[in-house]
């Protein structure tokens, strides 16, 4: 069954790198215009980049070559930054780390005991208050929230600051709490509206009433109850996924962090299509393998698909 | 002796009103008191008050005395906490939901040794998780299985040992059985019974079927529309009914009831058979469902089909009308051949009464326009769907109504008139009055019955109920395992079956219901 | 799989008729304003340096002026247009291409399901907002444009919601008792299933017209999707970073204003879908 899922995803992989590398092929404009970028378009430059391009050979020739050279971790050269693709991404990839694992720390901690206190109370004043917070988080977009928290926290009450990534330890920290929690936001919008409508069915379950009638503590019953809520949660991973990376993205240009969502949009803007391609299927390797890992993850919470998945 | 426990004036009411009106319960130590209701009668409701558990919308009024300690029933849910367990325990009806289906059994029983005994060494625990186990006899090793890798019946036990962990003093069991097959039934009541007599545990026993808890109960109440209407022992009840409503359940009752009157049939006999399916072969995946299976009826007849689920007698219906196609064999409709799956059939054939009478109705449409839907497909008017519903004994008024709108006997007539629109020559019903409350139960029989007569219908009857069968059924086959084990008249099949797997299937269902006999013949002599 | 699990579950418990209501009232407001464009559009675009960067009050701008002298207040109501008929159109096409395939895909199951459930993998695989920022970003292209490709991208959630729903349905016993009348495929689809399933493509419609909302406005904050110049609140936010500390209008009022109109989206389509989720049951 996993060999099945794996094989489907690297299909996925697959269809999508030739996707990209058409588009980089379709894209309007001359391609040798757009990959010397700014460069002095000299007879010996344009010969050289139809060399590094192979665009003398057929399409599917050149999408070999650059597929071997890609699995090989040769992504080709940045036309704006001048440095190899891996270079401009290894570069960038330590505060997009930094941030996504605080934003997701942030929201889970905040959103899964907020979900499950909301459906225990249903209806009640937390829920109330939760449900108008993931109103606002699931429909507000990121930026928007975060040019509001960057007016009120840096410019109307300075105390954090207003640019970049800082200069490491405790100083990136401090830059890095608006920008998480900006994204935090909305993670913890869809977590808590995950957590909650779990809970609140498994809740409802007759093993939460025959708990109860066995004299077994809230604490119990609601550990029990949160445990095969896991299983619908973690499987709305895909979900927080999706928004991660629109939401990365957003969070890195409103706060101008010098991270992987910038890299993106400033290639993009630029028709740095190499950059473009590297970090489109970069993106959607690392979905995949999520996604995957969720699905390892959905085998370990419950025992009959386990079961199920060993038999075949 | 005196009262063990005490019931005064328990009174339920809920968004709608009072669904349970005042009543009081005794129960003694090692008592067993039978609550017999149809669905809507308010006994899980006050299965669920007298464990402080009702649900939201709902409160409880009455008093709840154990020993020297009365509580109110309205009394907040902290104060509840101390007794659940303790002192009252609940046994849930589907063992497949009661228990958590991601914690392994010896776990959920260890919940509740904790929640009474504080924290134990774990050696300490499992021992006495083992123990309980072992009280259900289950083996030890039950512990470290899933409940998705037991049985129903072994669930069951799972959820009766968590139950009794604590040693209450009473056990509310709501329709502890239902969800069972027929060979299960029996075995988990005698082990209630067992449980009970060693710990003199009073019983609450909450059942839809009075031929259950005869010999089950000392004394039993009748409860109809939140009302209890007969109460006393369970002899008495059962052999003497005062209330009209108990003998109405008692009467329809299929296990206890008489069987069907007699009728002069054509069985078989050297008419032609009207549907005839041959050698009829399925699998699912490499499962095979169906293997050589062979059945036949003929016009104005009803064939009983017979099996437990699982046994493949739908996927043989569904075979027969064209919903599912056969791997082999041959299905003959009036003599023709009919070729594997709906293209070249008409309406007009075969129609099927589905089981679920709640899904089978389209919600988004009227009756009427369902009705006028199906008559269209053979080219009967509009004008025609009054007639129709009066065939199925519902007013014609009922054809502005939507599904939402009708109870599950009225929406099972209305399928029944649907399905006779076309004007069809075989009816199949697939469990058709399985889910339905046993009083309706006798009224869709008895209207099948008439239907057979007056139009000259075949009926492909299936079922896993014997009882039912026995009402309606000319001739009967038993499937197992996707296999025709017997064959022949309802008689001959019933009264003397021959397969050791028939003989189970009624002894099982004969053991619901001893005494019947007996209690016919005495009432027939007035 | 990675099926989107509950997501179809509606949000909070009872909404309180308050909030809807003034939901609705922020929705019919913004629908007003863009009947008001016309009024505005002068105003929005004349640029005047000698007036620029006045703070809120001044010389008769209300919200003040931007970096190029622009009245905020006329920017912002002229913007709503771009807010809010991309997104409406966004929903509405991909409700139609979800309708159509994943009735289809649902009902008829074989090959045709295999094909539209590859395609809807393969999009699924990439997030709505980077496939558009990178396909919209390389090959520039318009409003309509972008319209068309977000139709792209959000159908094949809708695909998948309506062919799930219509699963669902078709395993019904009332499909069967349909298909033992011998109704033709096409009555059974679109007169039996379809209705059965409204709630839900109506309700997904709605709840989509909120995410197109932001999905917009986000593509056109990173300078995507909608051409320079043209008034519209993302942009305005672009510009509006840099002039925070002179008239922080520039900023706060659309930022807020796209906050209020998705959220207000947002509840009114849960609180529909809730309506009719109750009504389909009484029904």
């Amino acid at each position: 069954m996993l060999a099945v899922r794996v094989l489907g995803v690297l299909g996925i992989l697959f269809v999508l790198s030739i996707v990209v590398f058409a588009m980089l092929h379709l894209a309007p404009g001359d391609l040798v215009k757009n990959l010397l970028g700014n460069r002095p378009s000299s007879p010996d430059a344009i010969a050289a980049i139809r060399a590094r391009y192979h665009l003398d050979e057929p399409l599917p020739v050149q999408y070999l070559q650059w597929l071997g050279g890609a699995l090989g971790g040769d992504f080709g050269e940045s036309i704006r930054l001048q440095t190899p693709v891996v270079d401009a991404i290894a570069d960038r990839l330590g505060v997009t780390l930094a941030l996504t694992g605080l934003a997701f720390a942030l929201a889970l901690a905040v959103a899964i005991p907020l979900g499950v206190q909301s459906a225990v109370h249903a209806g009640g004043v937390v829920d109330r208050v939760a449900s108008a917070l993931g109103i606002v988080g699931l429909s507000a977009p990121t930026f928007a929230v975060g040019l509001l928290l960057l007016y009120v926290f840096a410019y109307y009450l300075p105390v954090f600051p207003v640019y970049g990534a800082g200069d490491g330890g405790l100083d990136t920290l401090h830059h890095l709490v608006l920008p998480a929690v900006t994204l935090a936001l909305g993670l913890g919008a869809i977590v808590l509206k995950l957590t909650r409508a779990a809970m609140l069915r498994e809740l409802d379950a007759d093993y939460v009433t025959a708990a109860r009638a066995r004299g077994i503590t809230d604490a119990t019953t609601h550990r029990i109850a949160l445990r095969n809520a896991a299983i619908p949660i973690v499987t709305g991973a895909s979900l927080v996924l999706t928004f991660l990376v629109g939401g990365t993205v957003l969070a890195e240009t409103t706060y101008a962090l010098p991270g992987i969502g910038t890299l993106l949009q400033d290639s993009v803007l630029y028709k740095d299509l190499p950059v473009v391609q590297a970090l489109t299927l970069l993106i959607a390797v690392v979905i995949a393998v999520i996604a995957l890992l969720a699905d390892l993850a959905y085998l370990l919470l419950d025992p009959r698909v386990r079961a199920k998945g060993v038999s075949a | 002796m005196t009262a063990h426990l005490e019931i005064r004036g328990l009174r339920i009411s809920g968004p709608a009103g009072e669904v349970v009106r005042p009543l009081d319960l005794e129960l003694r130590p090692a008592e067993t008191v039978a609550l017999i209701g149809e669905s809507g009668s308010g006994k899980t409701l006050t299965a669920k008050s007298l464990i402080g558990l009702l649900p939201a919308g709902f409160r409880a009024e009455g008093t709840f005395r154990s020993g020297d300690q009365v509580v109110a029933l309205d009394q907040p849910d902290a104060a509840w906490r101390p007794l659940r367990g303790r002192r009252v325990s609940l046994l849930l009806q589907d063992p497949f939901t009661s228990l958590s289906p991601v914690h392994r059994c010896g776990e959920q029983i260890g919940w509740t040794i904790d929640a009474i005994q504080g924290r134990l060494p774990r050696r300490e625990r499992s021992r006495r998780i083992a123990e309980r186990l072992d009280e259900v006899r289950l083996p030890a090793r039950a512990a470290h299985a899933y409940p998705h890798e037991l049985s129903g019946g072994m669930r069951q036990r799972v959820a009766i040992a968590a139950a009794l962990a604590s040693d209450p003093s009473l056990l509310i069991a709501d329709e502890p059985t239902t969800a069972l097959d027929a060979s299960n039934q029996a075995e988990i009541l005698d082990l209630l019974r067992a449980l009970q007599d060693a710990r003199a545990m009073s019983l609450l026993l909450i059942s839809h079927d009075l031929g259950l808890v005869r010999g089950r109960s000392e004394r039993v109440l009748v409860m109809c529309r939140g009302e209890v209407v007969e109460r006393g022992t369970t002899a008495e009840v059962l052999s003497d009914p005062q209330h009209p409503y108990t003998r109405a359940l008692i009467a329809a009752d299929p296990a206890l009831g008489a069987p069907g009157p007699a009728r002069p049939v054509a069985a078989g006999g050297d008419r032609e058979p009207l549907l005839a399916a041959e050698g009829i072969a399925k699998r699912f995946g490499d499962r095979p469902v169906l293997d050589d299976v062979s059945v036949q009826v003929t016009a104005g007849a009803v064939l009983g089909i017979v099996g437990e689920s699982g046994s493949g007698k739908s996927t043989l219906a569904r075979c027969i009308a064209g919903l599912e196609r056969e791997d082999a064999g041959v299905v003959r409709f009036a003599g023709d051949v009919l070729s594997p799956g709906r293209r070249s059939r008409t309406p007009d054939q075969m129609q099927i009464v589905f089981q679920d009478p709640y899904s089978s109705l389209n919600p988004m449409m009227t009756i009427g326009a369902i009705l006028r839907e199906a008559l269209a497909t053979v080219g009967r008017p509009a004008s025609e769907v009054g007639a129709i519903l009066g065939q199925v004994g519902l007013p014609a008024e009922f054809a502005s109504k939507r599904p939402a709108e009708l109870s599950g006997g009225q929406r099972q007539r209305v399928a029944i008139a649907r399905a006779l629109a076309p004007r069809p020559r075989l009816l199949i019903c697939d469990e058709s009055v399985s889910a339905l409350d046993v009083s309706v139960q006798a009224q869709v029989l008895d209207l099948l019955g008439r239907l057979r007569d007056e139009l000259g219908l075949a009926i492909l009857f299936i079922s896993h109920d014997l009882a039912v069968v026995r009402r309606i059924a000319d001739t009967v086959t038993v499937l197992w395992d996707g296999r025709v084990v017997e064959q022949g008249t309802c008689e001959q099949v019933l009264e003397a079956p021959e397969h050791e797997y028939t003989r189970l299937l009624v002894a099982a269902a004969a053991r619901e219901n001893t005494g019947a006999a007996t209690r016919v013949a005495t009432k027939g002599t007035p | 799989m990675t099926s989107p699990g509950p997501v179809g579950i509606v949000f909070g418990p009872t909404r309180l008729p308050v909030t809807v209501a003034l939901s609705l009232g922020v929705v019919a407001l913004a629908l007003a304003a863009i009947a008001l464009t016309p009024l505005v559009a002068a105003d929005a675009t004349r640029q005047d340096i000698m007036s620029s960067l006045l703070p809120p009050g001044a010389d008769g701008h209300l919200l003040g002026t931007d970096e190029l002298g622009r009245d905020i207040l006329a920017l912002t109501i002229a913007g709503t247009a771009s807010a809010l008929v991309g997104p409406i159109c966004v929903a509405l096409g991909s409700m139609i291409l979800g309708v159509l395939l994943g009735t289809i895909a649902g009902y008829e199951r074989g090959w045709l399901d295999t094909v539209i459930g590859r395609w809807t993998d393969l999009l699924l695989a990439l997030p709505v907002l980077l496939a558009a920022i990178v396909v919209s970003g390389v090959f520039g292209g318009g409003y309509w444009a972008t319209v068309a490709l977000l139709i792209l991208l959000f159908s094949p959630s809708d695909i998948r919601i309506v062919r799930a729903g219509v699963l669902e349905q078709s395993a019904r016993p009332y499909i069967e008792a349909a298909q033992m009348l011998s109704l033709s495929r096409s009555r059974i689809m679109f007169r039996h299933i379809l209705p059965n399933v409204s709630t839900l493509v109506i309700t997904n419609a709605m709840l989509n017209v909120a995410f197109a909302i932001v999905a917009f406005s986000s593509l056109s904050f990173l300078g995507v999707g909608v051409p320079p110049g043209t008034p519209d609140w993302g942009r305005q936010l672009t510009e509006g970073r840099a002039i925070m500390l002179d008239n922080p209008a520039a900023v706060i009022v659309p930022a807020l204003l796209i906050i209020v109109v998705a959220c207000s989206v947002n509840l009114v389509g849960d609180w529909l879908g809730q309506r009719l989720t109750r009504s389909g049951r009484r029904a």
